[in-house]
């Protein structure tokens, strides 16, 4: 065989796309063959000894949970000292983020076998319980949200805009709008003044975003299709700027509602993982010092 | 018509014209989340420090203790040391606070509450401590008492109670039940049932074996409440027994004249009895009626076995042999100061001044070992007795002592009737039946879900039911342990049915109705 098809046969280098699928087809195999050893340690556990947290199989499993809570957490600290993390090697980000969610879930099933799948008594175990499950949920309902929210924003609407300019650009449509309007016809300063002015007065979040990201924009034209009928050619085309100038806030406002909510899930994750390290700390110098 | 999309121009973005940003966007701090968690962990590190600050740090405690110690909730130091151990010392303070020496919590006890076997007070490096089995802090209604199979099964390596749990001691060594008594239950029950005109044979068991008012175990058969209806007759007397002389030697009897010529301590029964209940025939003489417990008999057999083993000591106080479990050791000491006590009391009468104070010194000592047999907390090392037969007499020749056997049979014929007689000595009826004693049976608990005989169908009573023939010695005797076996119990507990923990069955620590038996063995160094 000539060096010519073999060289054409030889495999060409992945695709960060590929690479990234690859990466992520191993943890969600790693995850799953590891709950799947879980789970058969906990049959075995439940058919030969006790199950409860003072046995040996129990204090394993909380060992195991309690360094698996530390590794999720170390994830938030490494976002913190990128140049750290570049500097020594300390493996990429996307190797820490599946470590935080997959190691985040095992950290909850860990923990409930370490209980026994039974509600602790105590406190500080009690809120451990708790909250160590409030965070988990919390995190994979983030996760939902940064799968869903980006698609969703990305193919129902116009225009995309940064969260934090959200405020300038309704501001921005704000000054467009009342020029146009100055210098119109009376019916249309009218549906100005009653329809779109106290609508350009700020960002407004609407929960019917999250179920439909057009947010009901056909509906709310009507109006102005309506009056449209009764204008001369030149106060349909300000007309119909004014139409865009609305169109558009919608879609900020669509932007302002999700991106909030992209964002706001942080704030029911991020400070009772705090609180979950915290106790586990206490936990452990209970259990260590009694 | 589609129309056409306005394109953005310079600088501007979308179809309105909006300006891109001039400056690179910093996206919002998270700081803001980070300051809301610190401020959260702060709260909470605040309320554990204040709280361990007071005292008695609850926020750090595993859980609310258990009902039975709630009282020491606000007081971690009754059971946590400094260095926040929880020694069985903690534990002794309440729960042996009324007689440590009774030692009943620990593992020696243990060891001996079942076997009675010396060679087990030995420790264990798997001994553990009382709070390894006793988990706490479980919340107010956890059941600490209620240990978990797992506990037991550290030392004990048997499996679970359907699987692994061994087969009864009597089913497995094949001994047989002790047969001191010449009993048929067949014959009986029949008997029962038709004297009492009963139709249900458990009436028949009942009109017996009577319920202790607990449930658990049956009182012991009186031959006063449940024999002598039938077995003691006028009809029933000795053969003619040869009356002791020069000629017969040790191998006769005393008649009643002779012993009460005798006299001697305890023999005051002599001046109550009948003399018209012995018929002299010769040199022979016949006792009848006979009673249970016949003194004049007892006073014989004694004299016999007195020439037979001069060296019994103190078993020669008790009426029947001294082969007893060692758990019941205590009704030989009873028995023994009940002979006694009768003996000073017959030495009243004596007029001399020294011996009066001689019986009063030991009426004293008997009644203060008689009441150390009923306190539970007190000790009776000091009232131990040397209980055995000694060996047989050498100064007999071979043709006496076969003299004075076959005398003993001939005196204890009726008696052999139903009793066994070795040694020149009635073998004692076990009063406790009980055979299971390594765990807690209730029948009370039993009977109103299964009849007698589901379980105790060793013997075929229901077969003979209603025959007027027994049943033959093999099916029917009082050898055979009328009990069900192990899998008898798997019938019902089991994880499905009821409950078949260890503890369903078993205590750890002896009951209190054991404690004074106990006394007897803790305490002592094992012997080697």
């Amino acid at each position: 065989m000539s060096s010519q098809p073999r060289a054409r046969l030889r495999k060409r280098p992945p695709s960060v796309r590929s690479a990234a699928r690859l990466t992520a087809r191993r943890w969600s195999w790693g995850f799953v063959m590891a709950t799947s050893l879980c789970l058969a340690t906990y049959g075995a556990n439940w058919l030969f000894a006790e199950v409860s947290p003072g046995s040996v199989w129990g204090l394993a499993y909380g060992t195991a949970a309690a360094l698996l809570m530390v590794a999720a957490a170390l994830y938030g600290m490494r976002r913190r000292a990128l140049s750290l993390a570049s500097k020594y090697r300390l493996g990429s980000a996307r190797n820490w983020l599946y470590l935080h969610l997959y190691g985040g879930a095992l950290f909850l099933l860990l923990m409930l076998m370490h209980s026994a799948f039974r509600i602790p008594s105590g406190a500080v175990n009690w809120w451990l319980w708790l909250l160590s499950g409030w965070t988990v949920a919390s995190g994979l309902f983030g996760l939902a949200l940064q799968q869903w929210i980006p698609r969703t924003l990305g193919s129902g609407l116009g225009l995309e805009v940064v969260y934090e300019r959200v405020g300038e650009l309704v501001g921005e449509l704000r000054d467009k709008a009342e020029a146009l309007a100055a210098t119109s016809v009376e019916p249309v300063q009218a549906l100005y003044a009653r329809r779109v002015a106290p609508e350009l007065a700020a960002p407004k979040r609407r929960w019917i975003y999250f179920l439909d990201i057009t947010g009901g924009k056909q509906g709310q034209l009507k109006e102005f299709d309506y009056l449209r009928r009764f204008l001369s050619s030149e106060e349909k085309e300000k007309l119909g700027e004014l139409a865009r100038l609305y169109k558009a806030k919608l879609d900020l406002d669509a932007h302002y509602t999700l991106q909030t909510a992209l964002r706001g899930w942080l704030w029911a994750h991020v400070p009772t993982s705090m609180v979950v390290l915290i106790l586990l700390i206490l936990h452990l110098g209970a259990v260590f010092y009694f | 018509m589609a129309r056409r999309k306005k394109r953005a121009g310079k600088g501007t973005f979308s179809n309105v014209e909006l300006p891109v940003a001039k400056s690179y966007l910093t996206p919002s701090s998270r700081n803001r989340l980070l300051l809301a968690g610190g401020a959260v962990v702060t709260v909470l590190l605040a309320w554990v420090a204040v709280d361990s600050w007071i005292g008695n740090p609850q926020s750090l405690s595993n859980g609310p203790l258990s009902s039975n110690h709630a009282n020491l909730e606000d007081n971690c130091a009754a059971c946590h040391t400094e260095d926040n151990e929880v020694s069985n010392a903690a534990c002794s303070t309440c729960h042996e606070k009324h007689g440590d020496e009774l030692g009943v919590f620990t593992f020696a006890s243990h060891y001996l509450y079942r076997s009675n076997d010396f060679q087990r007070v030995v420790p264990s490096p798997d001994e553990e401590p009382c709070h390894a089995c006793h988990i706490e802090h479980q919340g107010r209604d956890a059941a600490i008492t209620q240990v978990p199979d797992s506990r037991c099964l550290s030392c004990h390596q048997f499996g679970s109670f359907n699987d692994d749990h061994p087969q009864f001691e009597f089913a497995t060594s094949n001994l047989p039940d002790d047969d001191a008594l010449a009993f048929t239950h067949t014959r009986h029950v029949n008997e029962v049932m038709e004297r009492g005109g009963l139709e249900d044979v458990e009436q028949a068991c009942l009109s017996c074996h009577h319920p202790r008012p607990e449930g658990k175990s049956f009182q012991p058969i009186a031959f006063d409440r449940h024999c002598d209806v039938c077995h003691l007759t006028t009809s029933m007397r000795t053969p003619p027994l040869p009356v002791r002389s020069a000629a017969t030697g040790p191998a006769g009897v005393e008649t009643l004249e002779a012993i009460q010529q005798r006299g001697g301590p305890a023999t005051q029964w002599a001046y109550f009895l009948n003399p018209n209940e012995f018929r002299r025939l010769g040199d022979r003489v016949v006792k009848g009626p006979l009673y249970h417990r016949d003194p004049w008999v007892l006073e014989n057999l004694r004299g016999l076995r007195r020439a037979l083993y001069p060296e019994a000591g103190l078993a020669d106080l008790l009426t029947t042999s001294p082969d007893v479990p060692l758990n019941e050791l205590a009704t030989l000491y009873r028995e023994a100061i009940a002979t006694l006590k009768g003996q000073v009391r017959g030495l009243r009468a004596r007029p001399e001044p020294e011996v009066q104070e001689e019986l009063a010194r030991l009426g004293a000592l008997l009644e203060e070992l008689e009441r150390r047999l009923d306190d539970p907390y007190a000790p009776l090392d000091e009232a131990r007795f040397l209980l055995a037969l000694g060996p047989a007499s050498s100064s007999l020749s071979e043709t006496e002592v076969e003299q004075i056997e076959a005398l003993v049979t001939a005196l204890t014929e009726p008696c052999q009737q139903c009793h066994r007689v070795d040694n020149a000595t009635i073998a004692r009826v076990r009063q406790d039946q009980r055979t299971l004693r390594r765990a807690e049976f209730n029948h009370r608990a039993h009977i109103v879900q299964r009849r007698c005989l589901d379980c105790h169908g060793e013997i075929p009573v229901s077969e003979f039911l209603g025959k007027s023939e027994p049943a033959q010695a093999s099916l029917d005797r009082a050898a055979i342990h009328n009990l069900p076996r192990i899998e008898s119990c798997q019938e019902c507990h089991n994880p499905k049915l009821a409950s078949n923990r260890c503890v369903t069955c078993h205590l750890f620590h002896p009951d209190q109705s054991r404690r004074s038996q106990l006394l007897l063995y803790i305490g002592d160094e094992p012997e080697g």
